[in-house]
């Protein structure tokens, strides 16, 4: 079953995103901003839109992947199994990744909505923030020796508190609104179908490169005890 | 001195009264000018559409300039519209194609990131194995 998941999901993940692509270029209806009166409005979202499904899936993601981060660093400080360890780094390391995405697909996004690269706003600042906090998280992990784990550990569970102000935080500024009253839950019917199947298709690649890095990091534990026990022995100096 | 007075009298007031008619000429504006067009644009507004009404002809060709201009504007108007509107066009295509394009140099990378990573991991965990074999350490199960 360990042999076949990864190639599993990922061809999963494969279709889902490009038959995701085909419906948001092919099917999706274009969305115009109106004002109240119906008159187009000068920051209209047009073609542009056809950003939405994939950055708000790969930050919807991302969010998720910190929460998951904490909860595998409380298990590990609560009971010291490596296991817990070896999936908060694998989480992480893909949460980084796309973070990335949504940040950079959102400024090129805001770039062509708003015509600026970036706004210093509550959310928007506070995603960036949690996004370097998932960054040092990597290089804490790699530079910082034996302590990293539980270091780290600390920095998931101030991570995943984190995501959840980031959510909390939308619709207080020009970043659209989540929640019951969000831009997700009003979407329009032709836009819903969709964006919810891109989001699985997002979530599928998500499960695979975890997958594939918690492999990765299962080896370089096994690797860090070899060495260890050819030190011991003598074999390597 | 009084009869001097008295006879140049007429004339005097005839000479003050020319002098304060030729000042209020220039106090008052167009009063001096019994003939000159009308200054302000209610005054010409008057003038234009009593000598339309006069002469139907002269009504026309004033019509037909000013739907002229007016279409003229439109068309200004409307080409603006356009481009400005082709120039958002293209400026939403070329931003979605870097936004995806983004995500998939991001997502390519990443990728053979692991996969190099993954390769580099294997070969130096058989390498470290068969160096404690050799040296005759019982070799450990594998979970890669």
């Amino acid at each position: 079953m360990k042999k076949v998941a990864i190639p599993l999901f990922a061809t999963l993940a494969a279709i889902g995103v490009a038959y995701s692509i085909h419906l948001i270029f092919f099917v999706t209806p274009l969305q115009y901003g109106l004002n109240e009166d119906g008159k187009l409005n000068g920051s209209s979202l047009f073609f542009n839109q056809k950003l939405f499904y994939f950055h708000t899936a790969h930050a919807m993601l991302m969010l998720i992947a910190a929460m998951m981060a904490g909860a595998a660093s409380i298990a590990y400080l609560k009971t010291r199994d490596p296991k817990w360890d070896d999936a908060a780094s694998a989480v992480t390391d893909v949460a980084v990744v796309f973070g990335g995405i949504a940040l950079l697909s959102g400024s090129i996004w805001a770039e062509a909505a708003w015509d600026v690269w970036w706004k210093w706003e509550a959310r928007l600042t506070m995603t960036l923030l949690l996004w370097l906090l998932l960054v040092g998280y990597v290089l804490v992990r790699r530079f910082a020796g034996p302590s990293a784990d539980r270091i780290t550990a600390g920095m998931a569970i101030f991570g995943m508190i984190s995501a959840l102000f980031v959510y909390k935080m939308a619709g207080q500024d020009s970043h659209p609104a989540a929640g019951a009253d969000g831009v997700v839950a009003t979407l329009g019917p032709g836009m819903r179908g969709p964006f919810w199947l891109c989001v699985v298709a997002v979530l599928t690649w998500y499960i695979a490169l975890v997958l594939v890095r918690l492999q990765s990091t299962r080896a370089e534990r096994e690797l860090r005890e070899l060495r260890e026990r050819g030190l011991d022995l003598g074999v390597l100096q | 001195m009084t009869r001097v007075i008295a006879a140049s009298a007429p004339r005097t007031v005839l000479i003050v009264l020319a002098v304060a008619a030729f000042a209020a000429s220039f106090l008052v504006p167009g009063a001096a000018f019994a003939q000159a067009p009308p200054a302000g644009t209610e005054e010409a507004r008057k003038a234009c559409t009593a000598a339309m009404n006069a002469d139907p002809a002269f009504a026309a060709s004033i019509v037909k300039i000013a739907d002229e201009q007016a279409a003229a504007q439109r068309d200004r108007d409307t080409v603006k519209a356009h481009v400005d509107a082709n120039h958002h066009i293209q400026k939403n295509q070329r931003h979605v194609i870097y936004g995806y394009a983004a995500m998939w140099v991001i997502a390519a990378g990443f990728v053979i990131f692991l996969w190099r990573r993954q390769l580099g991991l294997k070969l130096e965990i058989a390498n470290l194995r068969r160096d404690l074999e050799a040296a005759g350490e019982p070799p450990s199960k594998g979970r890669t």
